[in-house]
This record gives C-alpha cells, sequence and structure tokens, in this order.
C-alpha cells in the first residue's frame, strides 16, 4: 500500500520535457465501474482459458490476466469515438471499449455470433461502433495503422471539415515490438507529420520466452527509445489503475490540444504464458509470487474500501454479477450457431465478382444501436 | 472527334487529379511526390494544385507509410500511395498482403480497404536486379486485392480511375518504360472496368494473351509473324485480378492456338495461371500444348545486351507462336 | 452437482497428457487459481490449475496414466454439496478422413497422338485418325493434318460471336491487312539452310525396328541371278489376255507367287528365331515392301499378301496393287501391315541392280530384287542377248545356314526360269 500511496501522492508525470500535472481521480461511482471492468477481464480470460482447454477455442489464444489495469485506465481517458489499435492480446480492451462479451467469446469460438462472424478469432477483435480498429496478429504491425488512424483524424478534422485536430488515437504494444522495424517507422512518421498518436508500450518484460534484457538494448530504459525520434515519453505503474490514469488523462488531453505523438511505458506482468502453450518455464515462481502481491485488481479493492466506503459485500456482489455476465456470455456464444459455408467467400471484396459474395456486417453492428 | 494525344505520366496524373478533385478524401503519398514533382514526374504540379496537406512526400520509409496509409484507409480515407518502384514494395509486404487485403475479412466486413498502391514494375532500363521487379505473380496469388497493368495511356487514365473508385485495395501496375508513350486520352470522364480484357488485334491462327508492356513486343511479334503467314490474335488483359478468362477461351476456341506472355519469371507466374485456366476451358479446343513465354529465369542482369535477351522480347514470341502452331 | 476436471488441452497440439503428479489429495479446499496437478504434453510439462473453488473429492486418473483430452479425471464438490457419485464419460470428437479414390489410368493407344482439336474435328468429319500419317512431333496427328484430309479452306475473324462487344482501338504501330490464310502445305525451307525436322510416327517405328533387326539378327547375304526370259515372255503373253479384266502382272507378282512356293519345300523360311526354338508359320504370307512418296511423308511401309501360296498370280497381282495404291493414298490398316513372314523388296522399278536388304523381324529372310537387266549372257554356250535379274537373300543365319539358303535359291531359280510350274 506505500507504493500505492506515493505514487497517488505524485503530482508529475515523469516525462522527458514536460512539466505535466496528474490529472484529478473521478468520483467513486467511475472508480466501482473500473473494478467491475477489471473482474470482467479477469473472469471473462479465465474462462476463456478453460474454454480453450475444452477445445472449444482454437489456434492462438493470448490472455490479458494481470494487465487489466493498463487497458481500464487509458481507455477511460479517451473519448468515446477516438480511435484504438491493438497487437493480439485485445480481449481486455475490446471488453473496456464496450463490445459485449458474448460477442468477444463467440468470435473465438469460430461462431456466426463472432465481432467478426468467427472469420478472425482471438487476435482480431474488431468493433467499428466502438473505434477499436484491431486486434492484429503480426507483431509491431499495428503501429503503422495506429499512426494512419492519427493521420486519418487529423485530416478529417483539418482537412476534411476545416477544423482543428482533436482527436486522439491510442496504439498498444507489447514489449516485443520495440524489436521490429515497423514500430520506428510510425514513429518516425508520426513524429514527422505531427500525429496525435500515443504509442502504449504493455512492458510486461517477455516476449514469449525472452525476457526483456535478452531482445532489447536499452531494456531498463525503454521509455527513452521515443528520444531518437523527438517524442516526448513517460513512464507509469501498469498495475495502478489509478495512477495510471491520472497519467494518462493527462497525456491524452495534451496530444489533443498540441497534435503531437507520444510514448508512454506501462510497467505491468502477465500471471499467466504468453499464450495457451507456455508452460512459463523462463520465470521463476518467486518471481510469480511476488508480482502476485502487487495484482492490481487486489490493489484496487483495497483503495475502494479504504476511501470509498466499499463493503468486501459489495465486491463480492459486483464479483458474482461478473460471474454470471461471463457465464451468460459463455452460453450465449455455445448457442450461436457455427459460422455457414457462405461466409467463406464473403467479406474477401467489397463487391460481387467470380466465386466472391461482397460483404456483410457482422450480428454485433445490427443487434446494438449505432 | 479529335484525337488530343498525351504521355502516358499524363494521363496518370490526369486520373489523380480529376478523381481528387471530386473526391476530397483521396490524397497522394509517397517518396518525391509533391516538392520534386514526382520522381518521375507523374505528379508534376500536383503539388501546387492540392496543396501539402494532399499531396505529401514521406520518407524512405515503405513498411511505415503504406501500413499508415491503410489506417487512414481503415477510417475511410482513400490514399493513393506511389512506390517510386514496385520493387521497393518487397519491404512494405507485411502490411500490403496482411492488413490491406485481408482487413475486411478479418474484420467480419466491418473495415475495408479503400486504397491504390501504384508504382513502377518490371526491367528493361538497366536498373539491375534489385529495382527491375516484375512483382504480379508474388501478389497476384492473394485474395481480397485487386490488380490491374494498363497498356497505353487511354487505359492508364481509364483503369486508374477505377481503382481509386473501388472500394478494395488494388495494386496498380505501371511500367517505367512506358511513361513516355503517347496516344489519344478523351477530355470527357470515363471509366475502363476491372476484369474486361480487349482484343487489341484480330487474328485466326493463333491468340496472343499478354499483360503490360510485354505486349508491345507482341504487336512487333505478330506483325513479323503475319509474313510467315501466321495470323495472330493479341488480348490484352488489363487485369489480372479480376482475369477475364472469358475472353480469352472465347478467342482460342477460335485460334485453337495459345501462346501467354508474361513478364515475370515463369515459375508459379500469372502465365502459369493464365496457361491453366486455357488447358482447363480450353482442353477439346487445343492443337497444342499452351505455350508461354517469360522472363529469363535469372536475375535480371545489367549488361544492356543481356537485358534485352532477357526479357519476354520479339524473338520469343515469334518462337513460340510458330512452336504452338507448328510452323517451326 | 460436482464439478469435472477434464484432461485440458495445453496445447495447440496436443493430443493426450500423462498426469504426472497430484498436489491436491481428497478433501482439500481447492480455489480458483489452485495448482492441482502437473501434466505432462506434447510440448512441455504443464500445471494444471482449478477454475473454480470447492472441495477436491475424487481422483478418477491417477498419477502416471495418460489419457486422451476432454477425459474426466477428477471431481470437485462445491463447498454445500456431497461427495461426487456418476462420472459422465465425454467422448472426443472422432475425424473421420475421407480418402480420395485412385484416379484411374488412361490406356493410350501405342505410338498414336492426336491433338484434342483434331480429334475433334476428325469426328465431325468422320475421318478414321488411322490412315492419317501426323505432321505433329512424335507424329501427332494435328488440326492441319485432318484438314487437309478434309480439304477446306479455314475462315478468319468472325467465327465465334463473343459475349462481351469487341473494340478495337488503334494499335500504335501500323500493319499489313490481314490475308485470310488456308492450311496447306508448311512452307518450305530455302535450300542451304540447315533445319531439324522432327522424325514423323512411321520413321521412328522404321529405325526402330531395323537398327533391332540388324543389332539382333546375323545378317548374311546370298545372291543369285536368274534368267528372266522365260518369265517375262509368259507375262506379256498372261498380260495380254487379261487386258479385259484389267489385271496387269508385273515381275514382283510373279516373285512373290516363286517365294510362296518355294516355302513349302524349304519351310525354314517361313520361320522365325524363337530363343529357344525356330518358330515355324504355318500360313505364308508374303510382305511386300511399298515406298511412300515424299509428298507423303517418306518412309516405306511392308504390305501383307496373306496366304501367298495358295492365291493364283491374278490375285496376288491385285492385291499387291490395292495394296500400294492405299498405302500410298491413305495408309494401310494394322491388319494390312502385320503378320507377314517372309518379305521382298524390289528396287528393279529404279532401275537398280543389285543391293542388300534389312531383314524384317520377326521374318527370317529378306529377298532384294533388282531389276531385269537386259545384257549380253550366256546360254547353252551361245553369247546372246538376255535378261537378267539378281537377287539378294538377306538371312537370318540363326535359323537358316549357307546351305539352306543356296537350295532355295535353287528352288527358285527352278520356279522363275520355268514359270509355266507357276500356274499349277
Amino acid at each position: 500500500m506505500d507504493k500505492l500511496d506515493t505514487e497517488l501522492k505524485k503530482t508529475c508525470i515523469d516525462s522527458r520535457h514536460l512539466q505535466l500535472e496528474k490529472a484529478p481521480l473521478p468520483e467513486s461511482g467511475i472508480l466501482i465501474g473500473w473494478l467491475r471492468q477489471m473482474l470482467l477481464i479477469r473472469e471473462f480470460e479465465v474462462r476463456t482459458m478453460q474454454a480453450y482447454q475444452n477445445r472449444l477455442i482454437g489456434g492462438f489464444c493470448h490472455v490479458y490476466i494481470g494487465q487489466e489495469a493498463v487497458a481500464v485506465g487509458s481507455i477511460a481517458s479517451l473519448n468515446l469515438d477516438d480511435p484504438i489499435v491493438l497487437a493480439y492480446r485485445c480481449h481486455g480492451h475490446a471488453l473496456v471499449r464496450g463490445m459485449d462479451p458474448k460477442y468477444c467469446m463467440a468470435e473465438m469460438f469460430g461462431r456466426i455470433g463472432g465481432c467478426a462472424k468467427g472469420k478472425g478469432g482471438s487476435m482480431h477483435m474488431f468493433d467499428a461502433p466502438h473505434h477499436l480498429y484491431g486486434g492484429h496478429g503480426i507483431v509491431g504491425a499495428q503501429t503503422p495503422l495506429g499512426t494512419g488512424l492519427a493521420f486519418a483524424t487529423k485530416y478529417e478534422d483539418e482537412v476534411l471539415e476545416d477544423g482543428k485536430s482533436s482527436h486522439v488515437t491510442l496504439c498498444y504494444l507489447g514489449d516485443g515490438a520495440l524489436n521490429q522495424g515497423a514500430f520506428y517507422e510510425a514513429m518516425n512518421l508520426a513524429g514527422l507529420f505531427n500525429l496525435p498518436v500515443i504509442f502504449v508500450l504493455e512492458n510486461n518484460r517477455y516476449s514469449m520466452g525472452t525476457s526483456i534484457e535478452r531482445g532489447t538494448t536499452m531494456a531498463n530504459e525503454l521509455h527513452t527509445k521515443s528520444d531518437a525520434h523527438g517524442i516526448e515519453h513517460a513512464i507509469v505503474d501498469g498495475k495502478d489503475v489509478l495512477s495510471l490514469y491520472q497519467s494518462f488523462k493527462s497525456i491524452v488531453d495534451w496530444c489533443r490540444t498540441e497534435s503531437r505523438p507520444f510514448f508512454v511505458e506501462a510497467q505491468t506482468y502477465r500471471y499467466k504464458g504468453h499464450s495457451m502453450s507456455d508452460p512459463r518455464k523462463y520465470r521463476t515462481q518467486e518471481e510469480e509470487a511476488r508480482e502476485d502481491e502487487v495484482d492490481c485488481i487486489a490493489r484496487l479493492e483495497k483503495f475502494l474500501c479504504q476511501e470509498h466506503d466499499v463493503t468486501p459485500d459489495g465486491i463480492k456482489q459486483l464479483t458474482r454479477q461478473v460471474k454470471t455476465q461471463v457465464r451468460e456470455a459463455v452460453e450465449w456464444a455455445k448457442e450461436s450457431p457455427e459460422t455457414p459455408m457462405e461466409e467463406l467467400y464473403k467479406d474477401v471484396y467489397v463487391d460481387h465478382w467470380g466465386p466472391f459474395t461482397g460483404t456483410s456486417k457482422p450480428q454485433m453492428m445490427q443487434d446494438e444501436p449505432q | 472527334m479529335s484525337e488530343r494525344i498525351i504521355e502516358f505520366r499524363e494521363a496518370l496524373c490526369e486520373a489523380m487529379s480529376e478523381e481528387m478533385r471530386t473526391d476530397q478524401k483521396v490524397f497522394l503519398l509517397g517518396e518525391e511526390v509533391a516538392q520534386y514533382n514526382g520522381a518521375y514526374k507523374i505528379s508534376k504540379g500536383m503539388l501546387d494544385e492540392f496543396g501539402p496537406r494532399r499531396v505529401i512526400d514521406t520518407p524512405i520509409s515503405e513498411s511505415g507509410f503504406s501500413g499508415m496509409a491503410i489506417g487512414a484507409a481503415m477510417r475511410g480515407l482513400r490514399p493513393i500511395v506511389e512506390f517510386m518502384s514496385w520493387s521497393f514494395s518487397l519491404v512494405a509486404a507485411d502490411p500490403i498482403l496482411n492488413n490491406a487485403a485481408k482487413m475486411l475479412y478479418m474484420s467480419g466486413g466491418q473495415f475495408g480497404c479503400p486504397i491504390v498502391f501504384r508504382g513502377n514494375d518490371g526491367a528493361g532500363g538497366q536498373l539491375g536486379s534489385t529495382h527491375s521487379w516484375c512483382i504480379e505473380s508474388l501478389y497476384a496469388n492473394v485474395p481480397g486485392l485487386k490488380m490491374a497493368i494498363p497498356y497505353d495511356a487511354y487505359d492508364a487514365k481509364g483503369l486508374l480511375k477505377t481503382a481509386i473508385r473501388d472500394d478494395n485495395p488494388v495494386f496498380f501496375l505501371e511500367s517505367e518504360r512506358l511513361l513516355s508513350i503517347t496516344g489519344h486520352v478523351p477530355e470527357e470522364d470515363y471509366t475502363v472496368p476491372f476484369g474486361q480484357a480487349l482484343i487489341r488485334r484480330q487474328g485466326a491462327d493463333c491468340t496472343i494473351i499478354s499483360f503490360g508492356r510485354p505486349l508491345y513486343f507482341c504487336q512487333e511479334a505478330a506483325i513479323e509473324l503475319a509474313k510467315e503467314g501466321i495470323d495472330c490474335e493479341i488480348i490484352d488483359g488489363r487485369t489480372i485480378r479480376p482475369l477475364d478468362i472469358e475472353t480469352m477461351v472465347t478467342s482460342v476456341k477460335k485460334t485453337n492456338a495459345c501462346v501467354v506472355v508474361d513478364q515475370s519469371w515463369s515459375f508459379a507466374s500469372i502465365g502459369s495461371e493464365v496457361a491453366s485456366q486455357i488447358h482447363r476451358y480450353c482442353f477439346d479446343d487445343l492443337d497444342n500444348f499452351v505455350h508461354r513465354v517469360h522472363s529469363d529465369d535469372v536475375p535480371t542482369p545489367y549488361a544492356s545486351n543481356l537485358e534485352q535477351a532477357y526479357l519476354p522480347n520479339t524473338r520469343k514470341i515469334c518462337e513460340a507462336v510458330r512452336g504452338a502452331t507448328y510452323n517451326t | 452437482m460436482p464439478i469435472e476436471i477434464t484432461m485440458p488441452r495445453l496445447s495447440d497440439t496436443m493430443e493426450e497428457g500423462t498426469l504426472l503428479h497430484w498436489y491436491k489429495k481428497v478433501g482439500d479446499v481447492i480455489s480458483s487459481g489452485d495448482v492441482l496437478a502437473d501434466i505432462e504434453t506434447d510440448k512441455a510439462t504443464m500445471e494444471l490449475q482449478s477454475f473454480d473453488d470447492g472441495i477436491f473429492s475424487k481422483i478418477i486418473v491417477q498419477e502416471g496414466e495418460k489419457v486422451e483430452i476432454g477425459k474426466v479425471i477428477a471431481l470437485i464438490t462445491e463447498e454445500d454439496e456431497s461427495p461426487a457419485q456418476e462420472v459422465s464419460e465425454t467422448e472426443p470428437v472422432q475425424e473421420v478422413s475421407e480418402t480420395e479414390p485412385a484416379p484411374t489410368k488412361q490406356d493410350y493407344e501405342q505410338g498414336m497422338t492426336i491433338s484434342p482439336i483434331a480429334r475433334r474435328l476428325a469426328d465431325e468429319y468422320k475421318i478414321d485418325v488411322h490412315n492419317i500419317q501426323g505432321s505433329g512431333p512424335s507424329g501427332r496427328i494435328i488440326k492441319r493434318d485432318i484438314l487437309q484430309v478434309v480439304d477446306t479452306t479455314k475462315e478468319t475473324s468472325s467465327a465465334a460471336a463473343t459475349t462481351k462487344p469487341e473494340e478495337i482501338i488503334q494499335p500504335l504501330v501500323s500493319e499489313p491487312e490481314v490475308v485470310a490464310t488456308s492450311h496447306s502445305i508448311v512452307s518450305i525451307a530455302p535450300w542451304r539452310e540447315n533445319r531439324s525436322e522432327p522424325l514423323s510416327n512411321m520413321r521412328q517405328i522404321i529405325a526402330k525396328k531395323l537398327v533391332e533387326s540388324k543389332q539382333t539378327i546375323p545378317h548374311y547375304q546370298v545372291t543369285m541371278s536368274f534368267d528372266m526370259d522365260p518369265l517375262l515372255e509368259i507375262r506379256a503373253t498372261l498380260n495380254k489376255q487379261l487386258v479385259s479384266s484389267g489385271v496387269k502382272l508385273s515381275v514382283n507378282d510373279f516373285l512373290v507367287r516363286c517365294c510362296a512356293l518355294a516355302m513349302a519345300e524349304h519351310p525354314a523360311f517361313n520361320a522365325s528365331f524363337g530363343g529357344d526354338c525356330i518358330y515355324y508359320h504355318g500360313p505364308v504370307n508374303v510382305g511386300v515392301a511399298i515406298a511412300i512418296p515424299e509428298e507423303r511423308g517418306g518412309g516405306l511401309v511392308v504390305g501383307t499378301i496373306r496366304d501367298a501360296d495358295q492365291k493364283s498370280l491374278r490375285a496376288i497381282s491385285q492385291e499387291s496393287a490395292r495394296l500400294s495404291n492405299k498405302a500410298k493414298e491413305k495408309g494401310l490398316s494394322m491388319e494390312e501391315m502385320s503378320d507377314s513372314t517372309f518379305t521382298i523388296s524390289n528396287l528393279g522399278m529404279f532401275g537398280v541392280e543389285h543391293f542388300t536388304a534389312i531383314i524384317n523381324p520377326p521374318n527370317s529372310a529378306i529377298l532384294a530384287v533388282g531389276a531385269a537387266v537386259e545384257k549380253p549372257v550366256v546360254r547353252s554356250g551361245e553369247l546372246v542377248v538376255g535378261h537378267e535379274l539378281s537377287a539378294t537373300l538377306s538371312l537370318d543365319h540363326r535359323v537358316i545356314d549357307g546351305a539352306m539358303a543356296a537350295r532355295y535359291l535353287k528352288t527358285l531359280k527352278d520356279l522363275i526360269e520355268n514359270p509355266a510350274s507357276l500356274l499349277v
């Protein structure tokens, strides 16, 4: 709890040149909402693992357990129409952004009810109404897309609407992506063209089985990698949703006004393996136990009980609600029919030609009001 | 109607400019497209007309700026990405194939990618092996993209307009060797549809199918073969995806002999695809197997004599037609 | 209702797992996240974690056991429940793979190839492709060959109606007017130019057969001259009589009959070498070598006159003429070209006096016949002008010895120089 206190007491962000003050915390209703979101992510990911082991989910599957605070705290600082783009560990962000867990689960089950009609899978969560631009499998490939989304919002705001750039794009990446060339090209372009994109490095210290020290130069100063492109950087504690939000809110607001990129390193930890087939032999049990002690959910729970009159019973109720919601999502996904054969040749091209049958939107977009 | 003769490069410029005038979402980016007026002067004058927000010089960063353009296209903008040479697209292969071509499918129909990638494709200017790529056979394999390859100024403008208006990612293959050739291009707005091949020369004895620059070699070969009494029909495919196999099949059913001329290397190529489809649809109409002409199966040499011999040239086409028609 | 713990799929390629070690025993309290066991997969040893809270109530799979994924390995009861009863077995879904039927092998006629369009045209025009020598590579019959037979000229342009509108845009280079071409003759290459012509089907067969013959059969030759005057006289007489019936006997027709009759006394000449035996043929089928004109592709074929020893001169003559004409026009059928037991090759009509021929397997002998030359000859001790014909036998020494050959030729001489005996 001491570390949390110290962090909360800090009013400024550790940034390169900027003097940015941390934003104030929102009121307790919102904070409880964050707890619910984190519990939802955790329960969802636990059941995802179970479903994978029961063969309902195939292929690659990467769960977000332990990193929930980053998604919740960073997305909370955005407007609803700010674009987000992610790597493949994307279920958590999709849920926080507003995707109903049933569409997310159905997608992994390969059913027609999935957000991508079952044709994307675990790594490819897309949600157009909520401005979620995927879920991308190739490491680092999403970073130029993030630059592009920021380019597009700026073009729309300034060239098409003759106004001022007013959107911010969040582009998430893992520490492994720091070794891909595409990321540096993306940063160079963002810095050069003054694009309002925040590259959020979710540093969980391992690229699959390779610890950061074994794969990346300047492993303990990753945030400084943006110096090479003249881009501002900051470090935040990825296990503490409160201070993370306070930092992020200021950074997002600054980017929105200045239309400049930013590079934020969120130091976090994933409790499970890189993916479902990873026995985690590259980490010691002591290390895992140590990280477990500073679990982001436990910390928020403690804070809420101490500072915001939340009771353990209240938390239990919240937990049960979330478990029910996830269970219902799993049931719904199981009931959702297998993606029909005619979908095989759909969405290859927008138009009909040859064997290709044009395009159609997923059920998710038809059910929910746009 | 009076003829308006302009260069192939001017036709490309007109296509882009006219589309950018009517649709604000269209913009051009690439190396040297703005202040330099285009490495091959294709975008000459466009910076002056449209300004630096819509005609954008990029750093040498094909992977980065292709990905950036694709991100923008996901939001609904309509970028035109100029590769100085399609040879440079190889470093951008991941975004253009994994993101652009597959976005609509992977997102279950939520996000399309209305983007055009264009640039010089092919050899012939002694540019050496790394700058002389014909990428059509590499990329055409991938579903989700379209591919067009114009023959003359008229088609250059018409096909590029169609490409820009198409909501799918389009790979547009120009040729540095053709940029200066001139032809009639009408003033009024017109487009050339995708998936419609054109008979460039009518004939009775042998169907020659080709795309892009090699068609000029085909025309020369046809003149020479006519002296020998062999009458060639030349078909310009115009687009590789979609492929207008119907026009080609109708022709081969008439002539009973077919030669495919493809400037890329022969193994697993456009030539093999077209030949395979002709064999499939014209099995009972063929007098001989489909003959193919390609660039020689070697990296492109620099020396002029070697390079000219390496190309799918007139001599090779004549030999192939004679072979296909048993006139050796 | 107890919660079933099943063998989990811990890697995307895992089919079964071995339970190495249980960390919990029956009665232990379990929380979600607790490690229950170590499981060995195809890739690594992984921990099995509990997803639920409860009491560990039953171990079903023991340490060291290997089970398929999906099978129940243990049970947990929720805190307010009694221990487990029935265990439901979940069967993993069996994958049924279908094997595709093996493709059937096509039968090809030995040595004959024909292009698809040629085959179609042949059917359309009802042409027997067996009678055609193909001008394509390896004797492939191609469109041109059929059309030559049909003798039509193909039309250019307009042929099939296209479904799409045809636009013809002026090509950038000017060209001469397109002319309708007929599929007639291959352009003859100017002389002095090196060129290679692919072998026709026939030449390929000739090449193969004769090389085989020369390589496997020990050839030797025996020559004899024959006084032709009696034969020529009787021939002239008979031909005068046969004018009305359209039959014209040739010298060769006589020779065919002579050779055939001689077989009766010399059966070895109607035999074949059988490896470990001599195979004596029953019927006497004399093959006559027929040269095909260059315009028709060149080469030679051997037409068979069956049962030549039973046929009259007239019948032999008619048959010989028929075979010769057919070979030069349409080509002979397989039946007409096979089963000869002895062959005659006659170059007399070209003025050749003497030559040797290569045995036509599986024959044992071939008679090479020259012209009946008018020359000074000695008859009954006197020098007179007469007609002499030189004929050379090539023989398979495995079947026929020199003495046998000499005796055969003696018999032949008797028949030729006493042609009246041919009439019986």
